[in-house]
């Protein structure tokens, strides 16, 4: 008996072989060198000397670095719920039986496809003074006069508005898909039986609809989460970090400071202080996921 | 609760991976070292798009047909990647043998250890050094030796709509502007237009933030005689803090009282379209313009606005990047190549680049293309930065990002400066 369960094991270890190896060199192994540059003044050509803790110490003490991370939560906190009502909101839109449905599927999903480079540059023009969509309409339905403009992209506030809106646009089709299929995984029985005791649109889909969805939600809440987190691309292109760095990311600061500053021991430190941030979020995941056993 | 924790693990390890990957860099270009039978080959990278590209190609083209010994590869790159791929490709020993630098990036790619000095083989290529421009040549030697050829410098300057400016009766009869060379003449020069031209056309085209209004603050500032904004010893924030405030003042006002248009997204095309009277900007545009139908413009320094002559400008060079064999037979060859792209300033200056050697400007060649002439005494004016490793970073970092503030009027000049100052100061005591 053992020796057959050992020999399954062996030859699991033989398929999960090239990838154990990839896996090793292009993910722990970077892992492991990270760690290592922490304690260094490294630059992207070399090693240059030991500073023990000083990159450490230097992180607590950093503004910047604070801030950067500040911007980041707040970008979660401004895209996490809004990327699920809004996924879910679509996802009854296009689970409706109508000669729509189709559509609403194709259309919904489509930005998704698109590179964060063409959606953010397609948020800048959209955006932009005097020439772009959103201020023309303003103009063309008199909400705006003709002689002032919104400066969606140099506001602090604003610009974070067009960050969450172009995010929303360009990403909310994932977590639409997801919602989707989840509704159509709820037996129609249920909603028959519940017609037939009269129950109205909203107390099914307060009742039915959404409890059913609870496990899903859970687990694209901490997944949004993660992903809000590693914000970075549409920023950059979008405002740049600006003004004044009041949108910067994290990440963008990480960038900053290894690629353009030639920093890389100090990014390090960053990126660890990011991966404690993420570590104790997926470590609450999973521990949400697990608490009622096999619930989704 | 062993299977518990290693899937704990690899949620962990997942997560941290994507964050890893979302910041990695550029990958390495496969390079070609491969030399043919007596024949030298070279890689060469540079980071010219459009017009510049086109120019470069062409030159590479030429030199490649006239001297059959040396094959040159031209690869171009995306410049917004360019520094750090070249600095990581010299790194792991993959480097091309032949680069593009700006003047202002040197001391940094020198302090990496990414590109070497070039003395002996420019004697080994009889590269004489006095053809080239003074000033250009001391941005691009330090302590004595020297580190890259200049091929151009590439000066902010002044361009002007003739039509419009006609309209507002302020072009003279030899088809420059009338304008009285000091900051006040410049206002009323801008008022008049303002009052002169429809209301929908743009007094001055600039942009709000970043490149072009920093440009303008630091040819003031250097026309004010304002100090480097680091100290000789590159140690410590140096900034001349009245005059920093002085200029920044300025064109603060140009932007509050309207003569540029507040936030235009698109200055350039602005300009181009004929909507604007006056644009400051580098001369790589003049291709541009000349290049857009119906355009008639004239060229020209940016005035002088105080005591002395002065602006900014960078130039572009050609470096020696650290390589694995450090061939001297492929190092002369690439100092016959980069010496020859000098001489050859003609071709280069198709884009509006002014050439690096004195000689260039003589040239039929030259003096048949339109508009150089006019700005080409520009290049002995350029203020340089200093030999900073941290130009870049001082110039993104702490100038564009307070005096950004100061073009939408919700920073004082002073605390602009202010800022500037211990920025500037953080950054050079790193």
């Amino acid at each position: 008996m053992k020796i057959k369960k050992m020999r399954a094991d062996m030859q699991a270890l033989v398929f999960l072989l090239p990838f154990l190896i990839i896996y090793g060199l292009f993910t722990i192994w970077p892992m492991i060198k990270g760690v290592e540059m922490t304690f260094y003044k490294w630059t992207l050509i070399k090693k240059m000397d030991f500073v023990g803790l000083d990159n450490f110490r230097k992180v607590f003490q950093d503004r910047e670095v604070w801030e950067a991370i500040w911007h980041s939560t707040f970008f979660v906190f401004l895209s996490t719920p809004t990327m699920i009502i809004l996924a879910i909101l679509l996802a009854l839109i296009a689970n409706r039986k109508s000669s729509l449905q189709k559509f609403y599927r194709i259309i919904f999903f489509i930005p998704s496809v698109l590179s964060v480079a063409v959606a953010a540059y397609l948020g800048l023009f959209v955006f932009q003074p005097y020439t772009g969509f959103v201020n023309s309409v303003l103009h063309l339905v008199r909400l705006l006069p003709q002689n002032a403009e919104i400066f969606w992209l140099t506001e602090t506030g604003l610009a974070w508005v067009v960050i969450t809106v172009i995010t929303l646009w360009w990403t909310v089709g994932f977590n639409f898909i997801l919602y989707l299929s989840a509704m159509q995984e709820i037996p129609d029985e249920i909603y028959e039986a519940a017609r037939l005791d009269g129950a109205s649109d909203t107390q099914i889909f307060w009742r039915i609809t959404l409890p059913y969805l609870k496990p899903l939600t859970k687990t694209i809440t901490m997944l949004q989460i993660i992903a809000s987190y590693k914000v970075f691309m549409q920023i950059y292109v979008i405002t740049g970090g600006g003004p004044l760095d009041q949108t910067r990311p994290i990440i963008q600061l990480i960038y900053q400071t290894g690629f353009k500053n030639n920093n890389l021991g100090y990014a390090a430190t960053m990126s660890y202080i990011l991966f404690v941030i993420l570590l104790v979020l997926s470590a609450l995941q999973y521990w949400m996921t697990n608490r009622k056993g096999a619930e989704y | 609760m062993k299977k518990k924790i290693g899937r704990l693990a690899l949620t962990l390890l997942l997560s941290f991976s994507t964050v890893l990957s979302a910041c990695s860099g550029g990958s390495n270009e496969a390079v070609d070292n491969g030399s043919g039978e007596g024949k030298v080959t070279l890689s060469f990278w540079t980071l010219f798009d459009g017009g510049d590209g086109a120019n470069m190609q062409t030159l590479v083209d030429e030199f490649n047909k006239s001297h059959p010994d040396i094959e040159v590869k031209n690869t171009k790159l995306a410049w917004g990647e360019y520094y750090t791929k070249l600095v990581t490709a010299v790194g792991n020993g993959n480097g091309p043998d032949i680069g593009i630098s700006h003047s202002s990036r040197l001391p940094d790619l020198i302090n990496q250890g990414v590109v070497t000095e070039l003395d002996t083989p420019a004697t080994d290529a009889g590269v004489d050094w006095s053809t080239y421009n003074q000033n250009l040549l001391d941005a691009v030697t330090v302590e004595g030796q020297h580190y890259a050829v200049p091929i151009d410098t590439h000066p902010f300057i002044m361009f002007y709509n003739k039509k419009l400016l006609k309209e507002a009766g302020l072009l003279g009869e030899d088809g420059k502007p009338i304008l009285e060379q000091s900051a006040d003449g410049f206002i009323t020069f801008l008022q008049t237009l303002k009052e002169k031209l429809p209301a929908k056309t743009t007094p001055f085209a600039l942009s709000n933030n970043n490149d072009d209004p920093y440009r303008l603050w630091w040819s003031l500032y250097s026309q004010l005689g304002g100090n480097d904004v680091v100290s000789d010893d590159l140690k410590s924030a140096a900034i001349d803090k009245e005059k920093g405030i002085k200029a920044a003042d300025y064109i603060q006002k140009l932007y509050t009282e309207g003569y540029i248009k507040k936030n235009d997204p698109d200055f350039y095309k602005n300009f181009q379209s004929g909507t604007a009277a006056i644009i400051m900007t580098g001369v790589w545009t003049t291709g541009t313009w000349e290049s857009t139908k119906g355009l008639e413009f004239g060229a020209m320094p940016i005035p002088k606005f105080y005591d002395q002559e002065a602006t900014w400008g960078d130039s572009h060079t050609i470096v020696l990047p650290l390589t694995k064999d450090e061939d001297p037979a492929k190092r002369k060859a690439a100092m016959v190549f980069a010496d020859w792209v000098a001489d050859n300033g003609q071709v280069w200056a198709k884009a509006g680049h002014i050439p690096s050697k004195p000689s260039v400007l003589e040239k039929q060649e030259f003096k048949d293309l339109p508009y150089r002439s006019d700005y080409s005494e520009v290049a002995s004016v350029v203020k340089f930065s200093k030999h900073s490793t941290k130009n870049a970073q001082i110039r993104d970092e702490a100038a564009f990002k307070f005096l950004n503030e100061v073009w939408m009027n919700k920073m004082t000049p002073a605390d602009a400066m202010n800022n500037m100052e211990t920025a500037i100061q953080k950054i050079v005591s790193e």
